[in-house]
């Protein structure tokens, strides 16, 4: 069987920034892996590699279930079963998630059943309050979350990648946030976590801990890697495997990336 | 037919009510003196008028109404206005609507203070020289009517010049709400200068709604003022959604100390058209506010112009005023301008502008297609979204409907065949 996931030499560029450098990763059906990374490792540039952004000059190969999506739009991409809860998901002034769903499912074959699972989806994840509202709009940090994370059960993507979902949440929200990430999983689905701290990983049970640093994953292993990690630090980790720490270009955060 | 040129020396007796009579001769003779504006001028600028009004010639009598527009709404009080005739007048319990020739004296007294300036323009002036009597509607001191008043305009013999004039009056405490309609025949050519003037007296509320849903063979320039007592409320909503030439003048003045008005609109150009809005915001005492909030796009080969100027005199302080204007340019050979200005005269006051001319957000396709949807339905819905902020600020949500799906269908229909 194919697996959700399988990325193979993947490199990244903007201008003259190398962000990813030959990336390798494999999350199969069923399972869910985390990557965690210091800042500036590449996370979300990943992230928007999978899914297509422009922007980008990239290299290598990225199968979904088994399919090729580089070089496919955003678009269809999603369709071949990518979908991303964004670290800072974008506001759409003046369209409610409904509407956008709405269109979706207008557009979709399967559009009957994608209003199903909303409606599903909507009662199990309390998306009441803001399915009515602006996508992203007004919505505090933990809404929004919430709000990424309802799309993707609705979606049912064959990998779903969760970019710093638990960033800038209490302890409660992130509890509710890892709640939902394991209601996501089946086996139809890989789920991949990036996150920059393991906070989360207390309430979930990933098969799979990776860690990225400057464009490359450089160790994997069972979720005690995590443990391992909060005991070194990132800087630690890359002492020890002889990675020099300066090299490390450029804080690629959103922000910085969003203005290119 | 009666030729503008011809009409002068006639036109002199024929003044239909005191209030014009007045005036006549004042707008006759500038008519004589006023060139035609070129684009020279800075309120031309970006306009070429390719006409003169001398060429013009008046319809002798009204035409034949069109059937009822997507804009028609529930009413009481409401009134027709034909090639520039009221052909009808409706009142209802609160809203008295006349012609303004049955206006009582105090009414028209009242009226001079919100009057259009005759030597605005020569528009102006060959609006008070050549036009017919005007429709008045008035709500009475005190009296509250929450249904609006619905006047339904229309230029309906091509080839002509029309001259329709709406004067509102609410009277201090009162209520009033009104819908003014403009339209005309998709095909034929008219030109149409219609004037809208409004006072809202001390404490009173005045909504209205302005739809210009002419033919794309009109030509209209429009010029409004509305005068705002004392804590009067004014919030005008206005649609720009056809013609050829579609200008609109308009001039706000905040006359009494907390009086507010709120500006809010959307206007699309496809085709060639060509929208100029012309916004002058003054405000004369102190304690009041204003805010504008206008939204447009342009594809095709459309253009646009938004120049808005919020004026505060010395004596005005503790203003605070407020204007916005988002333009989405959504074609390579369509254009649009947004010129706010500020000219503040008093010291203590806020007072702001925002103004953005720009393509489709990236980011937004981005995450909408991100979703599954293709890029043809993404930039649909943004499209929808932005114009859905100004139409949440509009003051008639029963015209949101047809409003909505006017702009939306020529998005829709320039994507289904390939403009965009």
């Amino acid at each position: 069987m194919s697996t959700a996931l399988a990325v193979k030499g993947l490199t990244a560029r903007v201008g003259s920034i190398e962000i990813l450098k030959g990336l390798d990763l494999e999350v199969p059906f069923g399972e869910l892996h985390v990557i965690m990374g210091p800042n500036g490792s590449g996370k979300s540039t990943l992230c928007h590699v999978l899914m297509g952004k422009p922007g980008y000059e990239v290299t290598g190969s990225a199968m979904v279930g088994g399919t090729e999506v580089l070089g496919e739009p955003v678009d269809k991409r999603a369709q071949l079963g990518v979908a991303i809860a964004f670290q800072y998901p974008t506001a759409i002034p003046g369209v409610t998630l409904r509407e956008l769903l709405e269109e979706l499912a207008d557009q979709r074959t399967d559009g009957a059943d994608l209003g199903a699972r909303v409606a599903d989806a909507a009662d199990r994840l309390s998306a009441g309050p803001f399915l009515d509202r602006s996508v992203n709009g007004g919505l505090s940090g933990g809404e929004k979350k919430r709000s990424e994370i309802f799309q993707l059960a609705v979606l049912q993507p064959r990998i779903a990648v969760l970019d710093e979902i638990d960033s800038g949440l209490d302890v409660d929200a992130v509890r509710e946030v890892a709640e939902a990430v394991e209601a996501m999983r089946n086996p139809e689905i890989g789920v991949l976590l990036i996150t920059h701290y393991n906070r989360i990983l207390q309430y979930l049970s990933p098969n799979k801990v990776h860690v990225m640093i400057a464009g490359q994953i450089v160790r994997s292993g069972g979720p005690e890697l995590a443990d391992e990690l909060e005991d070194k630090g990132y800087a630690g980790l890359q002492a020890e495997l002889g990675l020099a720490t300066e090299e490390e270009p450029v804080d690629e955060g959103d922000d910085f990336l969003a203005g290119l | 037919m009666k030729p503008l040129h011809a009409l002068q020396d006639s036109a002199r007796d024929e003044a239909p009510s005191a209030w014009l009579a007045d005036r006549r001769d004042q707008g006759l003779e500038l008519f004589d003196e006023l060139p035609m504006p070129t684009s020279d001028e800075e309120v031309w600028r970006y306009v070429d008028l390719d006409f003169s009004l001398d060429d013009l010639s008046l319809p002798s009598e009204p035409g034949a109404p069109m059937s009822d527009g997507d804009y028609r709404i529930e009413s009481g009080a409401r009134a027709v206005i034909l090639d520039g005739y009221v052909t009808s007048a409706t009142s209802d319990e609160q809203v008295v609507v006349k012609q303004l020739k049955d206006a009582a004296p105090e009414q028209l007294a009242a009226a001079e203070e919100s009057a259009i300036a005759v030597d605005l323009d020569r528009f102006a002036a060959a609006h008070y020289g050549f036009g017919d009597d005007g429709l008045l509607v008035v709500a009475p001191k005190g009296s509250s009517s929450s249904r609006p008043v619905f006047i339904d305009v229309q230029a309906v013999t091509p080839d002509t010049l029309s001259l329709p004039r709406i004067l509102l009056l609410a009277e201090d405490q009162s209520e009033l709400s009104v819908v003014v309609t403009f339209r005309s025949p998709e095909d034929d050519t008219f030109h149409v200068v219609p004037h809208v003037q409004a006072l809202v007296g001390d404490g009173a509320r005045l909504l209205l709604t302005t739809v210009q849903a002419w033919g794309y063979g009109t030509t209209a320039i429009g010029q409004q003022r509305a005068v705002i007592g004392r804590d009067g409320f004014f919030h005008h909503g206005e649609a720009g959604i056809g013609s050829r030439l579609g200008r609109l003048h308009f001039s706000v003045e905040l006359a009494g100390p907390g009086a507010h008005s709120e500006i809010s609109g959307l206007y699309f150009g496809e085709d060639e058209q060509v929208l100029d809005y012309r916004a002058f915001i003054t405000h004369k005492a102190p304690h009041t506010t204003s805010n504008m909030f206008l939204k447009g796009a342009v594809e095709d080969e459309a253009h646009s112009v938004f120049t808005g100027l919020i004026r505060i005199e010395e004596e005005a302080q503790k203003v605070n005023a407020y204007q916005t204007n988002r333009n989405l340019v959504l074609g390579d050979a369509a254009g649009a301008e947004s010129v706010p200005n500020l000219e503040i005269l008093a010291n203590d006051v806020k007072c702001g502008h925002a103004s953005t001319v720009g393509p489709l957000d990236e980011e937004q396709r981005y995450y909408l297609m991100s979703r599954g949807l293709d890029r043809v339905r993404s930039d649909r819905l943004q499209v929808r979204g932005f114009f859905e902020e100004a139409l949440n600020r509009m003051p008639h949500s029963e015209l949101n409907d047809a409003i909505r799906s006017a702009v939306n269908e020529k998005y829709v229909r320039a994507q289904e065949e390939g403009r965009q």
